[in-house]
């Protein structure tokens, strides 16, 4: 039997994934626990591999489409299979598709859709008691176990929500077009709850061309919030066609602006920036270190590195790897620092965990150094240095840039002498670093040239009080200052 | 107001009705000399004597007929079970006896009887002792059904029962007996059949339940403000008759619902209020509606597994954020 392969939860957070690429062609066979495609996640490029044996038989969302979870993309089962009705059912996703490419097969839409009556009888008995997203949880925990369509393996599942739409499995299934260009099924119809339709009667609006986002591309309400104001001017054809198109090109400015669609990485940072700045109080320490000591230790080991050749342990220390155990070293020392805000409880916690931000193409992602306060200066520089480049590369697994405790983020390789960071939830506080500045100081009574480096901490005020960050800033600058300490403990 | 626990509301309301009326009578098993199963009728015997509070053998098909004899010649009897489980013994009676005698005589005759127990799951109880009972009797014209959430709505509901010229079932809940809450002392007080109640305003979601279910549904709404969401939770109090126009004036304002309660998944009232939704606000759906069931299985005895199957908040929280298209 052929069924179709949905978009599953590749990470905690995912709610959509963009297939980056096919490892597989139509026509493939396809064993059990094969690489079919990666898709990028709000996280990071994950592998999506089969759960079933087969052939796969056709291709509904092609690389770069973006899909919602528990939807269509594609379909498996043996070799010559009939797959029209299911093609059919599913066929709002490749409708945009496959028009392009005018290979629209002979698929018996009209009875395709018509097809609720079979399903009826399931929706009715208990079993049809699934979730979509259910499925993909189960696909997610019970890995390598045969996937069962049947749907009774909702262990995973919330045990008494019921009647579920996955009724609406095959049957109704319309997965959200690519391009979001209509909510249109294969059969042509408009999926748009009775609400909508009722807002749309009353204010004369148009749906046509409206992007769903409800399960299966269903418009609901929220997709009206900006379709509202313009009623459909556009769609009363000849009398715009004909009369008007210099009052179109004098309305609209002639200059539009390069639009760039977001990405999944881009959309993360979005949620989850905003609801730092708008959830999280937040102020700023800012402190100014001498930082002599550290340029002169950073010379010493880098000239002892280079005389080591192949027997160093790592080849070079940047400024950033021995504050990274700085901090740690002064988290230690200061605890209540490493904390983080629950609306029960402040959580202090037991272990120095560091999330390092790291700039990628289009945006940044910060992998976590684990236990920096017990790794050596060197064993935290070659994990920075791992951890970066798998980064650059979209390879870290989520749970490699989750659970960290205390954020560092560093932007003096960019000349920036001080900066104000932006909090990463959960976690209770970001110091920001700036570059190492060589400037007149003061030292006894005369001035002479030195160099100073700036950072500014960033504290969640319901965790971090103003004289525990500053207590916290007093023992990282005294490591900073002294910083022997740093690769000792 | 007196702030009373929920069975000494039951007791209250009974008492109070048994002094206005001298042919209001208890009987079943257990309710005088032990003082009730559940000790919701204790003191009673003392007070109004054998007579009228009236221990039986374990024969629930037995005093049920004798119940609906007495109250087809004038008197007003309210039988304890001691859970609705043991009803189905008299199913008989009550189906074809209690429900249907006022049509059988062509309205010559009525029964002015209540039957009440506590309903649904209690603490490991077993399957055969966990029934949702209302499920059964909410199906059949000529019964009404009430299952009040609260001390306040126990005593009211439990007055206007025994003041109804026609068979009424109050099913009550083992979980829900030491509750305490203010109740009204005015023995005229009552809370009419067919009103529910907005147990919390909000414009987000309704979310529909009675008996135990409104407090586990009070829990969820809770949790769901914290995350933005403003659940409306409507206690239906009465079951049959229904307030259809709570229900819907409810959804027209927040175009979403789920009903949660204790019972199988299969038929049952909360399919019938899904029904009415659909029917009478279609129009003003965002979503499709959704219901928290007890899980379609026997109850096992295993108290893990019993918590599995029995509706808890978190799965009304799974629900809400579905009809309310949040992940």
């Amino acid at each position: 039997m052929a069924k179709l392969l949905e978009m599953p939860k590749l990470s905690p957070t995912m709610e959509e994934g963009q297939i980056a690429s096919w490892s597989k062609k139509e026509g493939d066979a396809v064993a059990v626990d094969d690489l079919l495609a990666e898709v990028e996640t709000d996280k990071a490029t994950m592998e999506f591999r089969s759960f079933d044996k087969g052939t796969l038989l056709k291709i509904l969302a092609p690389a770069g489409t973006v899909v919602k979870l528990g939807q269509p993309v594609a379909i498996i089962g043996e070799k010559g299979e009939d797959i029209s009705a299911l093609a059919g059912s599913a066929g709002g996703g490749d409708a945009p598709k496959t028009e392009a490419k005018g290979d629209a097969k002979p698929v018996k839409t009209g009875k395709a859709k018509d097809d609720d009556a079979p399903d009826e009888a399931a929706r009715n008995t208990p079993k049809s008691e699934k979730k979509p997203d259910a499925e993909a949880e189960a696909a997610e925990n019970d890995e390598g176990e045969d996937h069962d369509d049947d749907g009774e393996d909702d262990a995973n599942e919330e045990p008494e929500v019921d009647a579920k739409p996955k009724a609406a499995k095959p049957s109704e299934v319309a997965p959200q077009p690519a391009d979001a260009a209509s909510s249109r099924g294969s059969d042509g119809r408009l999926k748009a709850s009775p609400y909508v339709r009722k807002i749309a009667r009353e204010q004369g609006l148009s749906l046509e061309g409206l992007a769903g986002t409800g399960p299966h591309g269903r418009i609901i309400a929220r997709d009206l919030e900006g379709a509202k104001a313009p009623p459909r001017r556009a769609s009363t054809p000849s009398v715009a066609g004909k009369s008007a198109p210099s009052s179109g090109t004098s309305m609209a400015s002639s200059v539009e602006p390069e639009k760039r669609p977001l990405s999944m990485m881009r959309k993360a940072i979005a949620r989850r920036l905003t609801e730092s700045k708008q959830t999280v109080p937040h102020f700023y320490l800012s402190i100014d270190v001498d930082a002599d000591p550290l340029h002169a230790l950073r010379e010493q080991v880098n000239a002892d590195l280079a005389a080591m050749g192949e027997k160093a342990p790592v080849v070079k220390l940047s400024f950033n790897d021995i504050i990274v155990k700085a901090v740690a070293i002064a988290l230690v020392q200061v605890p209540t620092c490493n904390a983080q805000f629950t609306p029960d409880a402040i959580l202090i916690h037991r272990r120095v965990d560091i999330s390092v931000a790291v700039a990628v193409d289009d945006g940044l992602v910060t992998p976590v150094v684990r236990d920096a306060d017990k790794k050596s200066v060197a064993a935290i520089a070659t994990e920075i240095r791992e951890l970066a480049g798998r980064a650059k590369a979209k390879k870290l697994k989520p749970e490699e840039m989750s659970n960290g405790t205390f954020s560092i983020s560093n932007l003096g390789m960019y000349g920036i002498d001080d900066f104000a960071a932006v909090i990463n939830p959960p976690e209770g506080a970001i110091l920001a670093i700036g570059q190492v500045r060589r400037e007149p100081v003061v030292r006894g009574d005369a001035i002479v040239p030195g160099r100073r480096l700036g950072m500014t901490l960033s504290c969640d005020h319901r965790v971090v009080d103003g004289a525990v960050g500053a207590t916290f800033l007093k023992a990282l600058r005294g490591l900073l200052e002294h910083p022997s300490p740093i690769l000792l403990l | 107001m007196s702030a009373l626990r929920y069975r000494e509301a039951i007791r209250a309301g009974m008492s109070e009705e048994m002094e206005r009326d001298d042919r209001v009578f208890v009987i079943g098993e257990e309710v005088g000399h032990y003082q009730g199963a559940y000790k919701v009728t204790e003191g009673m015997l003392e007070k109004f004597g054998a007579k009228r509070v009236v221990d039986t053998p374990i024969t629930e098909s037995g005093f049920t007929g004798i119940a609906i004899g007495a109250a087809m010649v004038g008197l007003r009897p309210i039988v304890e079970y001691m859970t609705w489980n043991f009803s189905a013994v008299a199913f008989d009676q009550i189906l074809n006896n209690a429900a249907k005698v006022r049509q059988m005589s062509g309205g010559q005759l009525n029964v002015p009887l209540v039957l009440r127990a506590p309903n649904g799951s209690a603490r490991q109880v077993g399957s055969q002792h966990s029934h949702s009972m209302e499920h059964f009797y909410t199906h059949i014209p000529g019964l009404k059904c009430v299952a009040p959430a609260t001390p306040a709505d126990a005593k009211g509901l439990i007055k206007t029962a025994i003041r109804d010229d026609d068979p009424v079932l109050y099913f009550e809940s083992e979980t829900l007996y030491s509750i305490k809450g203010e109740v009204p002392d005015d023995p005229e007080i009552t809370v009419p059949f067919g009103v529910a109640r907005v147990a919390r305003e909000g414009a987000g979601v309704t979310i529909i339940a009675w008996s135990r279910m409104v407090h586990v549904a009070l829990e969820a709404a809770e949790k769901l403000a914290a995350e933005g969401i403003e659940a409306e939770v409507i206690d239906l109090r009465s079951l049959r008759p229904l307030d259809e126009e709570a229900i819907i004036k409810s959804v027209k304002k927040t175009h979403r619902a789920v009903v949660a309660y204790e019972g199988f998944p299969y038929g049952g009232v909360g399919a019938e209020i899904v029904d009415r939704i659909q029917r009478l606000a279609f129009d003003d759906l965002d979503a499709p509606v959704l219901r928290v069931t007890t899980r379609d299985v026997p109850m096992p005895y295993n108290a893990k597994l019993e918590q599995l199957v029995i509706p808890q908040a978190a799965g009304i929280i799974d629900a809400v954020k579905q009809v309310s298209y949040r992940s």
